[in-house]
């Protein structure tokens, strides 16, 4: 059970999908009030009429300049925010910064109470990331065998070949030329439409 | 070779490190520079922090407030090289832009223009409209202090009379068109990204307030100046030579379509020129407002490190009432700037004490004379704040 199942945790994420799965991942831990902040104009006149405990800002926002505003009180500003961590916790920052993510959170609040918030966060980036890896590997994947077939069929019809020789003359030319089979099927195809 | 990782934001001003990185000037001196561009001071300063950057594009007052730990998680920076000299312009809405036009005051200066915003912030408080918004880029920014200078010499208090808040750049053309914020003050080309929009008019050239404001330097953690003083050198020598071959005429046309490229600014090369050239468009109609010192790269000792800059920069944080005043953070805000430095990378002899007057060149308001922590507290005072 999370030490403060009340905090009210702002999330702002321009990806909605990776907000979403924050969002879960702190209610299944026990945080009750988790709102999450789509919206880039305003940001500052939202967070001080929600007047958060804990704000996770994601790295590709420029909004984070915006929130940084909140160090110091002004009218805009009821309770001033710092960061997360203090001086001796640099591998915690690191871990964030490397996750893509900061937290803020209003001054005063004691670290133990929001370490599991961060550390969740902090996960939740990872693996969404990894996720967005993988996705990005498929489909990279996906591309490249189209790539090789395009290629194969150009060679099979432009040398007569059968599918499997064409496939064996483009894999010797890249173990060859050591180069990706992929590579290999590109130049091909940009070699055909040169010619045509 | 040594390989750095520099971060930047895509501004006109990254021009020295785009150029440095790009045009041979850091393999001529045995360095490899991977330029990330970011989206974010606050990640610039972070990523410093933990040494996933060597080096930086800085906001000026961003470094000295990292230092002095203002507000956040103090992380000590040196200062020794400058990219530039002003750059930025204050744009407002045009329907401002013809209120302030119609008080009758002369636009054409700076003081007309303070005093126009100041009529028309009091006639609309005096109508019971809503107060007017204003955005800079960051809260430790010349652009802050620009725009809380332009307000007080125009009889405004800038914390009572209207709204300061922060809007990335990227968005101001959107936040100026939906009328969430009435104008801005930010660095180029985003003032005139607003007015090719039509949704903004250029009141004021920042050389307009300043005639030399200190504006981007290189930030670079203490603990890598210190751990690699070689690199660092090598590094001031090849910005030096970037920032003269950017500034020279003949080089304009390669650096602008350098610039230009999506994977930096993204922008239209014609605007970056105009830019560069000091004389951007300011409003509907092509009318020019230009200064050729509107964006100092390199000429006139642009890029030495002048600790009367971080004084004056200091002296904007108390004036803003960022910070308290206090004799040691005076002397710790000067130590971010490093000439020391420069002058040894360069080959140069120990300067002497710094020129007489003013070394931001206050065009109107009060000016800044101060060499030295007793000259800032006078000039606070002057100011009514301390």
């Amino acid at each position: 059970m999370p030490v403060d199942p009340g905090l009210k945790i702002v999330i702002v994420d321009e990806s909605p999908l990776r907000a979403a799965i924050l969002d879960e991942g702190l209610r299944e831990a026990g945080y009750v009030n988790v709102i999450c902040l789509k919206e880039r104009h305003n940001l500052l006149a939202r967070l001080h009429a929600i007047d958060p405990d804990v704000i996770v800002i994601d790295l590709e926002t420029p909004s984070r300049d915006v929130v940084e505003q909140m160090f110091q009180v002004s009218r805009e500003v009821k309770r001033p925010v710092a960061m997360f961590v203090d001086q001796s916790d640099s591998s915690t920052i690191e871990a964030a910064i490397d996750a893509g993510v900061s937290a803020y959170i209003v001054d005063g609040l004691k670290k133990e109470r929001v370490k599991p918030i961060l550390d969740m966060t902090i996960s939740r980036f990872r693996a969404f990331a990894k996720l967005r890896a993988e996705l990005e590997q498929t489909k990279t994947q996906l591309e490249e065998r189209k790539t090789i077939d395009r290629a194969k069929g150009i060679l099979m019809r432009l040398k007569d070949l059968d599918e499997a020789t064409a496939y064996a003359l483009m894999r010797r030319t890249a173990m060859n030329e050591k180069k990706r089979l992929a590579d290999i099927a590109q130049s091909i195809i940009t070699a055909a439409e040169m010619l045509k | 070779m040594r390989r750095l990782a520099i971060g930047f934001i895509p501004l006109t001003d990254a021009a020295t490190l785009i150029a440095c990185a790009e045009r041979g000037f850091a393999t001529a001196e045995g360095l490899e520079i991977d330029l990330h561009r970011e989206v974010s001071w606050a990640n610039i300063r972070d990523r410093l922090n933990v040494g996933l950057l060597d080096g930086a594009h800085m906001l000026a007052p961003q470094a000295i407030a990292s230092s002095l730990g203002l507000g956040h998680v103090r992380v000590p920076l040196v200062a020794a090289f400058a990219l530039n000299l002003n750059g930025g312009a204050i744009t407002v809405a045009p329907e401002l832009h013809a209120a302030m036009g119609a008080t009758g005051e002369d636009l054409a200066t700076g003081e007309g223009t303070a005093r126009a915003l100041g009529a028309v912030v009091r006639q609309r408080a005096a109508a019971g409209q809503e107060q007017l918004t204003f955005s800079s880029v960051y809260p430790f920014s010349t652009h802050t202090y620009a725009l809380r200078h332009l307000m007080e010499a125009g009889g405004i208090d800038p914390d009572r009379d209207v709204r300061l808040v922060v809007v990335p750049p990227s968005y101001t053309v959107e936040n100026l068109r939906s009328g969430l914020i009435h104008g801005f003050c930010v660095g180029s080309p985003w003032n005139s990204v607003a007015v090719e929009a039509g949704v903004g008019r250029i009141a004021l050239l920042g050389t307009e307030l300043f005639a030399r404001a200190p504006e981007k330097v290189l930030g670079v953690h203490a603990r890598f100046a210190n751990a690699e003083p070689d690199v660092l050198r090598r590094l001031i020598r090849a910005l030096e030579a970037a920032a003269r071959w950017s500034e020279a005429p003949e080089n304009r046309g390669d650096l602008v379509r350098l610039l230009a490229e999506p994977r930096f600014l993204g922008v239209r090369a014609d605007i970056i020129e105009r830019t560069l050239t000091g004389r951007p468009d300011v409003g509907p109609g092509g009318t020019a407002r230009t200064d050729p010192d509107f964006l100092v790269l390199h000429r006139g000792g642009a890029t030495r490190p002048d600790p009367r800059h971080a004084l004056w920069i200091y002296a904007q944080m108390v004036r803003a009432g960022q910070v308290g005043y206090a004799a040691d953070a005076v002397q710790e805000a000067q130590a971010v700037y490093r000439p020391d430095l420069y002058d040894a990378a360069l080959g140069l002899a120990a300067r002497p004490a710094a020129a007489e007057g003013d070394p931001v060149g206050t065009r109107f308001g009060e000016a800044f004379d101060a060499g030295d922590s007793d000259s800032v507290v006078a000039y606070l005072a002057r100011l009514g704040r301390r």
